[in-house]
């Protein structure tokens, strides 16, 4: 079915434009995105259990974006615009000039920054997806969950708990200026489930599996599969060793593949950074960064997954970017004050972490292309290494391109083979170009995943989706 | 009291067959300005209000085992009465599918008056400004940009048991990145360097601001010096910022009653945490106020009072801390969800500790101990490598290693420091680490 659009935002449309039209007298551009996004979150654990109607993306709320003498400012509320428009317009406009009174005590300058362009378009985008949240069968729900946890609780060794969760929303937003009016309507879906159990030195290992996509709850199906990888993971968790610390040529599966796409040159390019001066990537445009086996696209036409959407949080269409083509450094993703300030187009990459935060350029799927070599083949060409599983966390640096990935576990190879040997967790460090200079090898599937979230710095949580297809280069290995 | 929560109050009332309910409303006001290279990026304002509604419903099973289902859902002014009330209904309904075993919500009426620190928004970022355009940034180190959030939040929590308890507070985010530069940078040439830092407050404590930025500051001009980390045996890790927070949240979570309810926590009550320890004896308190802090309230969002505590002494477990729910399951009168924590200072002063063969890192990607698994990991941005007489700035590589392994003879200084809701050792020392050199 269409995920509908909310009525909701259906019914202030009139007064948001009597809004915009009133700042229009004051700013010489005005903006709004209003937003009304339902869902689900459910936690079933054999300890405890929780439903709430609350999530990570769920909101109602409005931003007003407005620009006066080369400075852009915003105003985020969630209190009713239509009550009284003209005192809102008035509210408004009495705080930022308050703000800009402390700016000028402070004697600071302003980055001016040009219009932006506001050409006439009109969109309405309804996607499809089975079992919305708002309608969700949740005694039928819990049940299923509550299976899982239990299967779990049977299978995995010596675990202590199984704990099943998902997250659903369907997102509604609403972008309006003078000349554009633009709706959307969908819905994402993440479940995970995590095991964990105590190796013999007392220490807790996890098992994490997790689904996720552009759809209803029909996306939590794939938790069933998710379970019946978990007892094999955790008894190798559990016997794990620690690897020796040093370079080696590894693999990496679909899952960190898409991790490093993710840290290196998805953070690495996010031209934001290029406006501060943050980012390296910026002088290394049209240069080579990888070798030829390397071709990464970012956008949300990429791939359908959980950051799939119509237009960006600033009413730019969303886009597909191809970021490395064969090693060379092509372009960055950028939002559109950015592009204004570099000169460049924005590419439908800037995203609030919901309507009460700022824009900044962010990713939605960040993927490796795929090559033509076998899971099989790589093995066989490894003399010593190790193959990677499992991601856990990373983090960027854009302004020195160090990598750093924790990965749940690596399988040990030697001689062409594996040995059945585990160290986990890894930590892999490198140096971006090198890592990705290294790659000698791709296998023609290719994966995408949603789960969790990413920040910028320390903040700023968004949805974003990454993969690809399993990689051979070298790192270091800790 | 808000006109939200009046009018949630007055409904839920109509809402049949509930046993229990718990609502909290928090209204908050923020300025945000955000700068590039000294020049004002954008100004923004925030204003918000929601009230999450937590219902809860008792059910009893044949063989006479009591449950409580709850389910919560979070109300925005928006929404109409009619709204509100289906929400109301939609979520008494869900909590009848959820069965948890029995509890009851907070009882005990807060004996400490209502917090309603007034917070002037204004001011407070004004002095967040002030104090970076202060700051004696020169040619080679300078603030790249900085973000400032500073927001008045007032939380209000109401429950069936007539627990009621209100309190204001200041919640302030300096985002912060510095620059260093080698001197040939103007021409074109030599390389540029940032270092990151996000530090929480309540509100602009300047002094404290400068000191840190000033340090940050001298840690980018060491790492323009830096050389690769070199392969080592080395396997000392101390520890001497902000990172180290990660560290001891490791035993704060182990004290908290959800991870040992859910036996992720092994800490028994008046056992030790380990025998044979060689370091220092640990010792965490929950604190009921701490001046500056983000969450300095002494009353959580169940409406439970902060009681001043010892978490662990001596190394010796005594009080769990955590929700209503969890601390019931361990049989616990009282809960609260401690935000404010202090840990003991140890025997040595930190020059003592900074003796011998170790590497003090002072930059990381992402620090990281993992608080379930205990695993430690971090890139190295910045460290200083001291081996027999000599002293290496090194950076690449990375450490790693895990709570089991630095437990035993882990030491921290007698001197302690502030980190928003944290106080710790300045320095801390964990031995058994691995570091991997990257030449």
């Amino acid at each position: 079915m269409e995920a509908r659009f909310s009525d909701y935002l259906s019914g202030i449309k009139s007064s948001l434009k009597k809004l915009i039209k009133l700042l229009s007298e004051d700013f010489d551009y005005v903006s709004v995105l209003a937003t009304d996004s339902v869902g689900i979150r459910v936690i079933i654990s054999q300890n405890s259990k929780s439903v709430s109607d609350s999530n990570m993306t769920t909101e109602r709320g409005v931003c007003v974006r407005v620009r006066r003498d080369g400075l852009y400012s915003e105003c985020a509320f969630n209190f009713s615009p239509e009550e009284d428009t003209e005192a809102l317009y008035a509210g408004i406009k009495q705080e930022l000039d308050a703000q800009l009174e402390l700016i000028k005590l402070t004697g600071t300058p302003v980055y001016e920054t040009d219009i932006l362009p506001d050409e006439a378009l009109n969109l309405f985008v309804e996607m499809e997806a089975e079992k919305l949240p708002e309608y969700a069968d949740m005694d039928e729900l819990i049940e299923f969950m509550t299976g899982i946890s239990n299967r779990g609780m049977e299978i995995i060794p010596k675990v202590l708990d199984t704990q099943v969760s998902a997250n659903s929303t369907h997102i509604s937003k609403l972008f309006m200026t003078k000349n554009r009016d633009l709706s959307q309507s969908y819905v994402y879906t993440e479940g995970t489930v995590v095991a964990y159990a105590p190796n013999d030195k007392g220490e807790i290992k996890l098992y994490y599996g997790g689904v996720s996509g552009n759809g209803g709850l029909e996306i939590l199906d794939g938790l069933t599969g998710k379970l019946e990888e978990a007892p094999k993971t955790m008894e190798e968790l559990l016997a794990a060793g620690k690897v020796v610390p040093g370079e080696y040529d590894i693999i990496t599966s679909p899952e960190v593949t898409g991790l490093i796409a993710h840290e290196a040159f998805g953070h690495g390019v996010e031209m934001d950074m290029f406006v501060k001066g943050r980012a390296l990537g910026a002088e290394y445009i049209g240069k080579r960064v990888g070798s030829d086996l390397v071709t990464m696209h970012e956008g949300a036409l990429t791939d359908e997954s959980v950051t799939s959407y119509a237009f960006d949080d600033e009413g730019t269409l969303a886009g597909d970017v191809t970021e490395i083509d064969k090693g060379i450094l092509k372009t960055g993703i950028c939002d559109a004050l950015s592009a204004l300030r570099l000169g460049t187009v924005p590419t439908g990459n800037g995203k609030r972490e919901n309507y009460a935060h700022k824009v900044y350029t962010r990713m939605t799927n960040t993927v490796f292309d795929s090559g033509e070599d076998t899971l099989e083949d790589m093995i066989a060409s490894i003399k010593h290494g190790y193959l990677l599983k499992g991601m856990e966390s990373g983090m960027e640096d854009p302004k020195h391109w160090g990598i750093q990935c924790i990965i749940s576990r690596g399988y040990e190879i030697k001689d062409g083979k594996l040995t059945g040997n585990v160290v986990s967790p890894v930590i892999m460090t490198g140096y971006v170009p090198d890592l990705l200079g290294a790659v000698s090898m791709a296998t023609p599937d290719r994966c995408i995943y949603g789960n969790g979230g990413c920040g910028k710095g320390h903040k700023e949580w968004v949805k974003v989706a990454d993969g690809g297809p399993y990689l051979k280069t070298k790192a270091r290995l800790g | 009291m808000s006109n939200l929560l009046n009018r949630i109050e007055k409904l839920i009332k109509e809402i049949s067959g509930l046993d229990a309910f718990e609502l909290i409303s928090e209204t908050k006001h923020g300025w945000e300005f955000y700068f590039i290279k000294g020049k004002l990026d954008q100004n923004r304002v925030t204003d918000e209000e929601t009230v999450t509604a937590k219902l809860y419903l008792k059910s009893k099973e044949a063989d006479g085992k009591e449950f409580l289902g709850s389910a919560s859902g979070k109300l925005y002014p928006t929404l109409s009465d009619e709204e509100i009330k289906n929400k109301l209904m939609d979520i008494r309904y869900r909590a009848g599918l959820v069965k948890n075993p029995y509890y009851t919500l907070t009882d005990i009426k807060p004996d400490v008056p209502a917090k309603l620190s007034p917070v002037d928004i204004s001011k407070v970022s004004g002095d967040f400004i002030r104090t970076i355009k202060e700051l004696p940034a020169n040619a080679l180190t300078d603030v790249n940009s900085f973000e400032v959030f500073v927001s008045s939040v007032t939380r209000k929590t109401l429950n069936s048991n007539g627990v009621s308890y209100e309190c204001a507070y200041p919640s302030s985010v300096l985002d912060l990145v510095v620059n260093a530069r080698e001197k040939s940078v103007a021409d074109g040439r030599g390389r540029e360097i940032e270092l990151y830092r996000i530090l929480t407050s309540g509100t602009c404590d300047s002094d404290n601001l400068k000191e840190t930025i000033t340090e940050l500051f001298n840690f980018g001009t060491d790492r323009l010096k830096a050389e690769p980390t070199p392969k080592t045996k080395i396997d000392t890790v101390i520890l001497s910022t902000q990172d180290a927070c990660e560290l001891y949240n490791y035993f704060i979570m182990q004290m908290n009653a959800s991870y040992k309810v859910r036996k992720i926590s092994a800490y028994e009550k008046d056992v030790p945490i380990a025998e044979g320890r060689t370091g220092d004896k640990i010792s965490i308190k929950a604190l009921s106020s701490l001046k500056n802090s983000c969450a300095d309230y002494p009353v959580d969002e169940e409406g439970a009072v902060i009681r001043e505590r010892y978490l662990i002494e001596n190394d010796v477990p005594l009080s769990f801390w955590g929700s209503r729910q969890f601390m019931s399951y361990l049989g616990e009168k009282e809960s609260g969800i401690v935000r404010n924590v202090s840990v003991d200072g140890g025997i040595s002063g930190k020059a003592e500790l900074r003796t011998g063969d170790y590497i003090e890192v002072v930059e990381f990607s992402d620090f990281q101990v993992d608080p379930m698994s205990g695993d430690i990991v971090g890139e190295i941005r910045l460290g200083y490598l001291h081996e027999g007489d000599s002293v290496k700035i090194v950076t690449g590589g990375s450490i790693s290693g895990s709570i089991v392994d630095v437990l035993p003879s882990l030491k921290f200084s007698s001197e302690t420091k502030q980190y928003d809701t944290l106080v710790i050792p300045e320095v801390t020392r964990m031995e058994g680490m691995r570091i991997t050199g990257v030449v």
